[in-house]
Order: C-alpha cells, then structure tokens, then sequence
C-alpha cells in the first residue's frame, strides 16, 4: 500500500483583480473583480515507503503548492490525498508527527539559540522519547560533523552548517516521510555531497521516505530512481529517471577523434555539432539511425582514432522539455512555449 | 501534552536574556518617566489643576504602578504572526504538530517573565525618586487577579490585531491606531475617572478599561468591595469574549493561509 496517495489533486488560487497605477491600487480597494489562477491541475500519483522521489518542475509548476496539501497547511479546491491513512489538511496535527520538512531558504531553527537548544525544543515538541533522542542526536551529529558548532547560536553559522542543522532537525522524531525543499541551494559541493550522502544513508537504513524538490539536477540524478516532472500544474512524467532519458532524451552525441586534420566533415544521418581540433561532435537520433551504422559511415570516410558516445544529461533533456513542451510520449507540443522566467 | 509550550516560555525567557543592552535600556527609560510624570503631576497639582477626589501621593501611586505593569503589558508575543505571515515562514509552524496560539501565548509568557524580573531593580530605582502607596494584602491580591485577568484581555487584543495580518499582511497601520487609542483609554497614562461625564462612562464600558484601568483602580482603593468583584467579573467577561473570537478569527485565518513566495 503506498504511503501517499493523490486523487486529482487540484488546486486554484483566488486573488482580487489588480489595476496597476495609484488610481487603479484605490479602485482595487472596492473592486470585487477576482483572477484564478490555477497552481496544481489534478495531479495523480502514488508513492511507496522507502521510494525517494524527485518533484521537479519548473518555477510556478505547482511543486510547492503540492507539497503545502500533502503537509496539510494548504487545502486542495477538490481532489483527494492520503498520507500514511491521513487527510493532511484535516488532521493538520497528527500528519505532522509523520513528516519532516527540511526547507533550503528557510530555517526552522531558532536564530538567536545556540543549534542544540533547537534540536532539545524539537524534542518536546514531538515529545521523542530520551534515549531515541539521544541515540538520533548522536547519530547525526557523527554523520553530519556537526561537533564543533553544537553549541553556536544558529546566526552565526555558515550556511553548509545550518542546513546540516536543519536536516538533524526535521528528522530527530524519525519522521517517516521526508519532504525536502531545495535541500542544496546554495551550498558548496562538498557541503551538497554531505547532504546527499546523508539523504542516502536515511533511506537505505531506515526506509525513510523522502520527496526531493529541486532545480539541481545533480542532486535528482545521485538521490532517485524515480522523477515526477510536473509543468504548468499537470503531470508530464512519472517513471524512472532512464525511461526519461529514453523517451526525451533521443539525441545522442558521437564524439569522434581524428586521425587526420580534415578540412570538412560530414556524415550521413548525423550532424557536427562542434569541432576543436581533431575532436568532432555529432548529434545523432537514435531512433532514425544506430550508433553502430553510424561508426562504420565515419570509419568509412576517416581515418579515426577514438570514438565515444555521450548519454543526454539529465539537465539538457528536462530544459528541452520546460522551454519546448513536450507531451507524454515525447512528442513536440505545438508550438512550443517559452519556460516561466525565473522569479 | 503541556511539555512543548513550557519549553517555549522558557526558550522565550533566554531569548530575552541575551538581548542585554534591551534591559538596560528599558528599566533606564521607565525610571526616566516615572521621574518626569511625578515633576508634570507635582507641578500640575501645584497649580490646583489636578482632580480633587485624587490626592497627589495616590496619582503618583497611580503612574508608576502603570508605568511598571507596562513592563509586562507592553510584551507582545502574538507580534511574530505578522513577521511569520509576511516571510512565510508561518508554514513551517504548521508543519508542526503545535496549536499555534498556544504557542505565541508561551512566548510571550517566557517574555512575560523575564520582564516581570525587570519590575524588581525598575521598582528599586523608582523608590529612590517617588513614594508610592503599598494597599493592604486582601487588595494587593485582588490587583494581583486583575492584573492576571487583564494580562489575558490583553492578549487576546494582539492576538486579533495581529491574526489581521492573514488577510492584510501588513498590520502596522492598524496596530498603531489601536496602540494609540489603547494606551489612552485603557488608563495607562491617565486614571479614567479623569474623562468628564458620559465620556467617563463609556471609556469605563470599553474593554481597553480591563487592561490597566481595573487593576490600578483596585490598588489605589477607588474600587472597593463589591465594586472590586463586579469589576473583576466585567474582566472575566472581556476574557471570554476576547478568546472567543480569537478562536473563530484563527480558524478562518489558518484556513487563508496563503504562504509568501510559495
């Protein structure tokens, strides 16, 4: 049975109608003119205990809005969700002592205490037994070399610190769903690697479940088997991250080292896509000719000393598929669209 | 149950304890008005200005006794919803299996009594410079549950000038107005018998009347007897009424959430 569970989840934001100007800001005033705007259109889904699973989407997809119904701070326009056999938003309480939420531009821990204060006020707040405490506290405190700045008042911390803090945090109540909100925006790579690592660790030791909203792909493609990609408040993927890349990411690339400085080249089936030197990239559909056809066509022509053949990476097919649209069986949407700009 | 919310006042006390210059500067500035009132009531008495069933010594009581219950009124630790509302961070709160009002009343209770301490050196201070009248212990007791009870109007007054934020996000303007006309007609600054006639009548039926008004009508003796329990039991009323619809406001207003830059 999975641990959460979504029906149509939907999720429209009323606003008043704006009119720009001071005139217009007066007028809004009185004005009972209202705009929808639609966050999450009917999203289904199903999650498993132990799956770790990548939220992506662009900015403005609907990524948050979903995670605030299933922590039960938003409620849904219509739709049904269950997390481990709770309506969130009706028993907003009890879900809670289920999840753990690690947000990577907000903190929730007491600013003006030194880390630790937080971590013993955590523990009454979800009332965790001593020794689990203890045990927790111990554990993490190793995993996430956080010795040395226990005792710091949460300001002065660096931010790679902080977020360790955080994620010791959301999980001292061995909380069985873990939602992460851009866990590691912000940080350095070692700092990201120790995260993830930790990430890791919690879902194989302790089949914790987590959610991981992000923009950084990297951390999708080390973390989750599974992606959901979610544009424009709708569900436009939900598999594994190589099923993605094989129903997306159809381009590949031969890299070719020459044995000669030829002036021109140019293969059938295929096309250069960049040359330095000796080195020539082409850019092939895997699915109009084989990698293999297309080696013996260069080692006809050329005299070759190397050839290699790269995997789309995960970032450029999930970019092709904001900017362009693409529907569920990775064909073009008409027209294509520009992605949201950044906020 | 009641675990987490002894743990906030008490993180709510420390809190304030670090910020030391704050009290510093606190008890400097009370000591500085109780001075300045006792110069502005001595020389308005002086003239024959001031009210004739009041004498000096128990105006002056009066003041300073205010001046030192603001210590403790003053604190408002329902503040943080409008700082939470605006930043969002409001939402992580709800993500933790809390009642929120609770929470903002232990905070503020831990603030609460951390500044209660300050009344102790501000009182010392202001002993050097006014005489204050001490009432017997029956009437010092019954300040003490009108204080108590006024402490919770109180409350419930920022509670619901703050809850706005939910639907405004930005209160400022509001919480000053009431601020304003909170500190005038609750007796803060002046005894409400002061205000003439059907004026007097109606400040005294406001529920701002319950905050300072009550308490220090007690201390000075202008309350006595079963003038003392109605009064109590007027703030008892307030007490209700208040957390009532502070109940109602908030449960409408955990429905609107709309977090900031989700």
């Amino acid at each position: 049975m999975p641990i959460i569970e979504t029906r149509e989840l939907r999720k429209v934001f009323r606003s008043v109608k704006r009119v720009p100007g001071a005139l217009g800001a007066l007028r809004t005033l009185f004005s009972r003119e209202h705009v929808d705007r639609v966050a999450v259109e009917g999203i289904t889904m199903a999650v498993d205990e132990g799956e770790l699973v990548g939220y992506i989407g662009p900015n403005g997809a609907g990524k948050s809005t979903t995670i605030k119904m299933l922590t039960g701070i938003l409620v849904p326009s219509s739709g049904d969700a269950l997390v481990a056999g709770l309506v969130p938003w009706r028993e907003r309480k009890r879900n809670a002592r289920n999840i753990g939420v690690v947000f990577g531009q907000r903190s929730q821990l007491y600013w003006d205490l030194p880390l630790v204060e937080s971590f013993e006020l955590l523990r009454a707040i979800y009332a965790v037994p001593p020794a689990r405490y203890r045990r927790n506290l111990a554990a993490f405190v190793e995993l996430l070399e956080m010795s040395d700045f226990l005792s710091t008042p949460v300001r002065q911390l660096s931010l790679g610190q902080r977020m360790r803090g955080d994620f010791a945090a959301a999980l001292l109540h061995d909380p069985r769903i873990v939602y992460l909100d851009e866990p590691t925006i912000g940080l350095d790579v070692v700092a990201k690697e120790a995260i993830r690592t930790f990430i890791a660790e919690l879902n194989t030791a302790r089949g914790t479940t987590f959610i991981l909203t992000t923009h950084d792909l990297a951390d999708v493609e080390r973390l989750c088997r599974r992606i959901v990609l979610i544009d424009r408040g709708t569900l436009v993927f939900d598999g594994t991250i190589e099923s993605l890349k094989d129903r997306f990411g159809r381009q590949r690339t031969l890299v070719v080292t020459l044995a000669e400085p030829y002036a021109e080249v140019s293969v059938a089936g295929a096309e250069v896509v960049a040359r330095e030197g000796d080195v020539v990239r082409l850019r092939f559909d895997r699915g109009s000719i084989g990698a293999d056809q297309l080696i013996r066509r260069v080692a006809d022509a050329y005299s070759v000393i190397d050839v290699s053949i790269e995997e789309p990476e995960l970032e450029s097919i999930i970019r092709r598929i904001y900017v362009e649209g693409y529907d569920e069986r990775g064909r073009p949407l008409a027209g294509g669209r520009v992605a949201e700009p950044l906020a | 149950m009641l675990l987490p919310y002894v743990e906030f006042a008490r993180k709510a006390f420390s809190r304030e304890a670090t910020y030391r210059v704050e009290v510093f500067t606190n008890v400097g500035s009370l000591v500085l008005r109780v001075y300045l009132l006792r110069s502005l009531w001595t020389a308005l008495y002086a003239q024959n200005a001031g009210p004739a069933d009041l004498p000096l010594h128990a105006m002056i009581t009066y003041t300073t006794v205010a001046l030192l219950m603001s210590l403790v009124l003053e604190i408002d630790g329902t503040r943080m919803i409008r700082d939470k509302v605006r930043e969002g961070t409001i939402a992580i709160d709800l993500m933790k299996p809390i009642s929120l009002p609770l929470y903002f009343f232990s905070d503020g209770f831990g603030q609460t009594l951390f500044h209660a301490l300050l009344i102790v050196p501000s009182l010392a201070c202001a002993l050097l410079l006014v005489h204050i009248d001490v009432p017997g212990p029956a009437t010092l007791a019954a300040f003490l549950v009108a204080f108590a009870l006024g402490y919770g109007v109180n409350f419930f007054l920022n509670f619901l000038m703050n809850a706005v934020a939910f639907w405004t996000l930005e209160t400022f303007a509001i919480q000053l107005v009431i601020r304003w006309v909170s500190d005038l007609l609750s007796g803060q600054i002046l005894p409400l018998s002061l205000f003439p006639g059907a004026l007097g009548g109606l400040v005294n039926a406001l529920p701002f009347a319950a905050i300072y008004s009550t308490p220090l009508r007690i201390y000075i003796g202008q309350a006595t007897g079963d003038d003392i329990v109605r009064a109590l039991l007027v703030q008892c009323g307030w007490l209700a009424t208040f957390a009532a619809l502070s109940l109602v406001v908030w449960r409408y207003a955990q429905r609107r959430v709309v977090v900031q830059g989700g």
